[in-house]
């Protein structure tokens, strides 16, 4: 079968905590075949190879020696990925020689991981194509990736309070309506981890993190916060946020229009976790688009 | 050179049985002759006959499956005549062709030997495979495929396997040839058309269930019988086009009206069959052949090569290249545009196809506009490029018809737009599945540490 990877969506606390799925783990024969691809496998069960990832891009970096070689972060709201982008991606690499940082951008790619020494894993993307997007874009992202993290962590902890393992636990979760693969991966993710709903808890509060710091523009946003939110925005933007500000002399301008420092501390932790504005080098403060 | 191939024909016929008889051994000395190693030719002819038999049940045929074993009960068997081509030496040969069932549905097949029994038999096929032909799967029964009867069957009498099945909307398949169903009428239209050199009248239209869609097509009169009316169609016949079913109602059909009682039992209205359809995840997409008018909503994340301007045949409307169509040679193309995307919810992926208006509308600008673009720019694939630049990413809802092939499903978009579902509310949703905030809840790890405290 020449079927397409389907590109998953999963945040980047999830998709940094994935490991290597061996050839010899899964069932299926098909999956024994050379061909298929390489193969991940997140501590909750998801199996992924392709992956659909929208976010902020805040770094970028020609690492190559000989020829170009694009390592790129892209932070959503749980954290970063890491991209790279070689010759062998030419659409990827041109891209990445022409968009401005920082900028929320749509990406698909393929999963790889690399072991230097034991122990020390690190997953990153291999980019296919990518694309600038608008923040609706992005936050439409989050909440589809939120939703579909969400059924994945109610469907591991159900799996894990049912004290089911290996075949029965695949007949639970099957006749419970869990997809095959999804059933599959979480049956291998429970053999493999040591303390499995410690995972689930930080993930769980990390989204929940994450949906909140969403600006969603709901006509809701009439509370002070949301105000304050706004006014240091403005501010920042009027001090050329996009360019980048000094922090203390930020802090200087907004007390002198009578913001607290304490208000003003939140907004930009708030800022910072919606991939609003980010943090080229310490102390210094630049907005996004 | 026997003593060479004896051993790898001993191998051959312990895995694949008597070789003289199913013609393997011909096969195989045809291989040798063409100085075939016979290591090699015993390899060869492993993978084309052997391997695991799979043993497989009617419902679990698909395209380009060989080599499997089946049994079932003959439904109709009929032989025809086949001329041999002109200059060829062979004789005329005969192809038997009719249906075969089990309790999981029914498929036509066609064999070039004759079977060992006739309508009501059950016979058992080994080393069947699957064609093609005229848009729905054939089992085929070949010169190397052994046919044996089988007299004590556990199989359903003949009676109740030629039956037609009482099916919903989306059950209706491939496997289906003649089903019951009840439906409502959310189209129709009558024309005349010309089949088989006869002018008759036909009525086509859209049936409706709360599972799905159909097109359907009626070469009978349908009296009293309009939009919004709940029919009772009983032995309709189950044609396939494009991979699509499609139901057709002919003289041997049934149609009846559904009275109001009984139409309140139903589990849907024509109100609510009516509706647009909910959008679903492509992953429910793949799990069946095709479905018919639905709706589903993704991101966009590859514009595929060959979207963007076209050259049409303006004789057969085939695309063509460099100002030349396959089949008419030298022509004037008509330019068109069209977009093929990879449209992906997470759940599945699917190549979608966007025709000229649909291109137009997503893409923001008129073929026209696309044409100064590609004659502005030195880049053939300007274009493209600017299609790519314009739409990777994005969010989009389409609407149309899907059918999957080996290459995964394949989607024609008759209608596409940007879906706009409220992120606020799906957002309270969440947190709310998410539970409470972990700082406001006694944390457990600490009640259970501490308990363990006290124990020592």
């Amino acid at each position: 079968m020449l079927k397409r990877e389907v590109a998953k969506r999963v945040f980047a606390r999830e998709f940094e905590a994935c490991r290597e799925l061996e050839k010899s783990e899964r069932s299926d024969s098909e999956a024994a075949d050379s061909k298929t691809p390489n193969l991940l496998i997140s501590p909750l069960g998801l199996i992924l190879n392709r992956v659909f990832v929208v976010g902020v891009i805040t770094e970028l970096d020609n690492i190559g020696t000989q020829s170009e070689m694009w390592k790129a972060r892209i932070v959503d709201p749980t954290g970063a990925f890491t991209v790279y982008a070689g010759q062998y991606q030419p659409e990827a690499s041109i891209f990445f020689s022409t968009v401005q940082v920082p900028a929320f951008i749509a990406l698909t790619g393929k999963a790889r991981t690399y072991e230097p020494e034991l122990g020390s894993v690190f997953v990153s993307i291999r980019a296919e194509e990518v694309n600038v997007v608008d923040e609706e874009i992005r936050n439409r992202w989050v909440v589809d990736t939120a939703e579909q993290t969400v059924e994945r962590l109610e469907a591991f902890s159900d799996a894990l309070t049912s004290g089911y393992r290996g075949e029965k636990l695949r007949e639970y979760l099957l006749q419970k309506g869990v997809s095959s693969e999804l059933t599959e991966g979480i049956a291998i993710a429970l053999e493999r981890e040591r303390s499995p709903d410690e995972f689930a808890r930080l993930l769980r509060a990390s989204i929940r993190e994450g949906l909140k710091t969403l600006d969603l523009d709901s006509g809701n946003s009439t509370d002070a916060k949301a105000d304050q939110k706004e006014f240091v925005l403005e501010l920042l933007r009027e001090m050329g946020g996009s360019k980048g500000v000094d922090y203390s002399a930020f802090m200087g301008a907004a007390a002198s229009r009578g913001i607290s420092e304490q208000v003003v501390e939140e907004v930009i932790r708030f800022l910072l976790a919606g991939g609003q504005c980010y943090e080229p080098k310490i102390g210094i403060i630049r907005l996004v688009g | 050179m026997y003593e060479k191939i004896a051993p790898h024909l001993e191998e051959l016929t312990r895995a694949l049985g008597d070789l003289e008889k199913t013609g393997i051994r011909a096969e195989f000395d045809k291989l040798i002759a063409f100085r075939v190693p016979p290591d090699v030719a015993k390899e060869s002819i492993l993978r084309k006959f052997g391997g695991k038999r799979k043993v497989l049940k009617v419902k679990d045929l698909s395209a380009n499956l060989k080599n499997f074993e089946l049994t079932g009960r003959i439904l109709d068997l009929g032989e025809k005549s086949i001329r041999p081509q002109a200059g060829a030496p062979e004789k005329p040969s005969k192809l038997y062709t009719g249906v075969l069932a089990d309790e999981t549905g029914s498929v036509l097949f066609s064999s070039w030997k004759e079977l060992p029994g006739s309508i009501g038999d059950v016979v058992n096929i080994k080393n069947a495979y699957i064609r093609i032909w005229q848009n729905r799967i054939r089992l085929s029964i070949g010169e190397q495929s052994p046919v044996s009867k089988i007299s004590d069957s556990s199989l359903p009498p003949l009676s109740e396997l030629s039956a037609s099945y009482k099916k919903k909307l989306i059950d209706i398949g491939a496997v289906d040839f003649s089903v019951d169903t009840v439906a409502c009428v959310l189209q129709l239209s009558r024309r005349e058309a010309i089949v088989k050199g006869r002018q008759s009248r036909m009525i086509s239209g859209v049936l409706a269930d709360e599972t799905g869609r159909l097109p359907f097509t009626a070469w009978i009169e349908l009296p009293g019988i309009d939009i919004g009316s709940i029919i009772r169609i009983e032995g309709a016949q189950v044609r396939m086009f494009r991979g699509m079913p499609s139901v057709n109602i002919l003289s041997s059909t049934k149609v009846s009206s559904v009275g109001p009682e009984e139409a309140g039992k139903l589990a849907f209205t024509f109100e609510s069959a009516a509706k647009d359809p909910v959008p679903i995840k492509i992953e429910e997409l793949g799990s069946r052949d095709s479905m018919f008018d639905v709706s589903v909503a993704g991101n966009l994340v590859s514009v595929r090569p060959g979207s963007g301007i076209i050259s049409r045949c303006p004789e057969c409307s085939r695309v063509i290249q460099k100002g030349n169509c396959r089949v008419h040679g030298k022509v004037e193309g008509i330019w068109d545009m069209r977009i093929k995307a990879i449209l992906d919810d997470g759940t599945g992926s699917m190549s979608v196809m966007f025709p000229r208006e649909l291109a137009e509308t997503i893409y923001g600008k008129t073929l026209e506009e696309a044409e100064q673009l590609m004659f502005s720019d030195v880049s053939k694939d300007a274009v493209y490029e600017d299609l790519r630049r314009f739409l990777t990413g994005r969010y989009l809802a389409v609407r149309g018809n899907s059918s999957k092939s080996e290459f995964g499903v394949s989607f024609v978009a008759e209608n596409a737009w940007v879906p706009e579902d409220d992120l606020a509310v799906r957002v309270v949703e969440l947190l709310r599945r998410l539970g409470p905030d972990e700082e406001n809840v006694p944390d457990k790890n600490s009640q259970v540490s501490g308990g363990g405290i006290e124990l020592a």
